[in-house]
């Protein structure tokens, strides 16, 4: 299966790492524009042969017309000169960082607050409660509602779940899952007050009422399962910024 | 709140930026473009650090270290490989460079790392022990190092405390206890203007106050505006107790001599309860 939809033209190409605890998702998406398609990431080297004959599979050898970029993190961003090997020189819209210091001097920068047009769909650039580089932003396309996010929203998941969503990952250890992901990923989350985490993200999805959040380094989370993984989340950060309490 | 995407950089070529801070520890500024952006927002701030007119810039620094065996701290951004290869060939001539050692796998501080292995394929990589996906950055093979190490370099010796505030699980400090440094990698940060390029604080004219280390800190620490500010305060103040007189080395600002440092503790308390007060300044 080269890419899972998600309906409203968003595909999941999902790809996984292996920890200790257990797996990681360094996934991209595809998104179908009038004028291409859209990779939102660009994946890690690690991944990159699969990721491209799954992206060349889900777009019948078209390729990439533009990637989005949530952050210039290397297992983001690290596919990119080869993409462009295999598909030519699309666009590359970065994320607010500067753009040379991110190694991509030839890429489109973005501000936060705007509404870019890519391809023909439009995306909301945000501001992101739950990263780890300053120069990360999330994007929610208007079109199918859906939040793309990295690196918060993530689950660990155990062999053999990488590919279902949130809401049909065994109950049994998914808030674990949660937990574990953002206690390693975002180390500031020790200082954090989980309330102001928590009011911020509150205040995106009330904005930007997504049909899907999707992460990278995680399972798609359906609109029916955001208060759930909310929950999850909330108890998660609680137990990091106070771990001795719990 | 973000600079205007049309506000690029530039990058300054033709100048050596390169000089001796401290003995044996050797410095590779990266300074970048003007930032007309953040110039705005301290001209606006009536900050009186910052003259009309100057660049202002938010540079990217390295730090050789020469004992009898030599070491890089990172390596700056991909747009500056012109800058610091010919500096590397300059200090070391015939001497190998014997580690490279990286803070943490972040662009504009490891941009550079394949080129300088190139030259000195040689060389070690080091990298910070903590965090699980070293494979996804091609750091499983290098050497790993945890507060319990320390390097000697031969009249230098380095050790490798927990980054106390960091932006991702892959990332470390470095101590240098024979001149009593500590390179604070994103933290200490603050900008500084044309004519100050290449000075340790203590060889400028301006003041390194609240204000100043605020523009850098409520940028970069984004996440200042999320926390509780005593858990951060708590947190400095452990530091303060912990490298008493020792000077700070950061990445993204001037050197600060240890007999200055001790102030510059409660500066960044200030900072943070700045931030989280009023959230984030912008981005870099």
């Amino acid at each position: 299966m080269s890419a899972i939809s998600l309906g409203g033209g968003v595909f999941w190409v999902h790809e996984c790492f292996p920890e200790t605890d257990g797996h990681i998702h360094v996934s991209v998406y595809l998104v179908e524009a009038p004028e291409g398609a859209i990779l939102m990431d660009s994946g890690s080297f690690h991944h990159r042969q699969r990721l491209s004959d799954r992206i060349a599979d889900a777009t019948a050898g078209r390729g990439v017309g533009a990637i989005i970029l949530s952050h210039s993190d290397y297992p983001h961003s690290g596919n990119i000169p080869a993409f462009r090997g295999d598909w030519g020189d699309f666009e590359i819209i970065a994320s607010c960082g500067d753009p040379d210091l991110q190694g991509l001097p030839y890429a489109r920068r973005t501000k936060i607050g705007e509404v870019v047009d890519v391809l023909g769909r439009r995306f909301a650039v945000l501001d992101p409660p739950l990263a780890d580089r300053n120069h990360t932003t999330w994007v929610y396309d208007e079109a199918s509602r859906t939040l793309f996010v990295a690196d918060g929203f993530g689950t660990l998941h155990a062999s053999g779940a990488c590919d279902i969503d949130w809401g049909r990952i065994p109950e049994d250890g998914r808030a674990e899952g949660v937990h574990e992901f953002h206690a390693q990923t975002l180390p500031w989350l020790r200082y954090a007050d989980p309330n102001r985490v928590m009011d911020a993200l509150y205040a995106m999805l009330e904005r930007h009422h997504p049909a899907w959040i999707a992460p990278i380094h995680g399972p798609p989370i359906a609109e029916a399962d955001v208060g759930r993984y909310m929950a999850d989340l909330s108890d998660a950060l609680a137990r990091i910024a106070e771990p001795h309490r719990r | 709140m973000s600079e205007p995407a049309s506000e690029t950089m530039s990058v300054a070529t033709g100048r050596p930026w390169r000089r001796n801070v401290w003995p044996g520890i050797h410095w590779i500024q990266e300074c970048g473009g003007h930032r007309a952006g953040i110039a705005r927002a301290v001209l606006e701030s009536g900050a009186d650090w910052y003259a009309p007119g100057n660049e202002l810039h938010i540079p990217q620094n390295a730090y050789l270290l020469t004992g009898a065996r030599t070491l890089l701290w990172d390596t700056l951004s991909p747009a500056s490989g012109h800058i610091l290869l010919p500096a590397l060939e300059d200090l070391l001539g015939e001497r190998p460079l014997d580690y490279l050692a990286l803070s943490h796998p972040d662009v504009p501080h490891a941009g550079n790392t394949m080129q300088v292995l190139r030259r000195y394929p040689d060389c070690r990589l080091v990298a910070p022990a903590t965090g699980e996906t070293h494979a996804l950055y091609h750091l499983d093979d290098a050497m790993k190092v945890g507060p319990e190490d320390e390097i000697d370099l031969g009249g230098l010796r380095v050790r490798f405390p927990e980054a106390t505030f960091l932006d991702a699980a892959i990332h470390t400090w470095m101590s240098e206890e024979t001149t009593r440094t500590l390179f604070t990698v994103d933290w200490m940060g603050f900008p500084h203007q044309s004519g100050e390029c290449l000075r340790r604080t203590d060889e400028i004219d301006t003041a390194v106050d609240v204000g100043r280390l605020e523009e850098f800190h409520s940028r970069v620490m984004f996440w200042f505006q999320y926390v509780h500010p005593h858990k951060v305060t708590a947190a400095t103040d452990t530091l303060a107790v912990r490298f008493a007189g020792y000077g700070f080395a950061p990445a993204h600002g001037l050197p600060i001599p240890g007999e200055d440092a001790a102030p510059y503790y409660e500066r960044l308390n200030e900072v943070v309860r700045r931030v989280a007060a009023s959230g984030r300044g912008g981005v870099l």
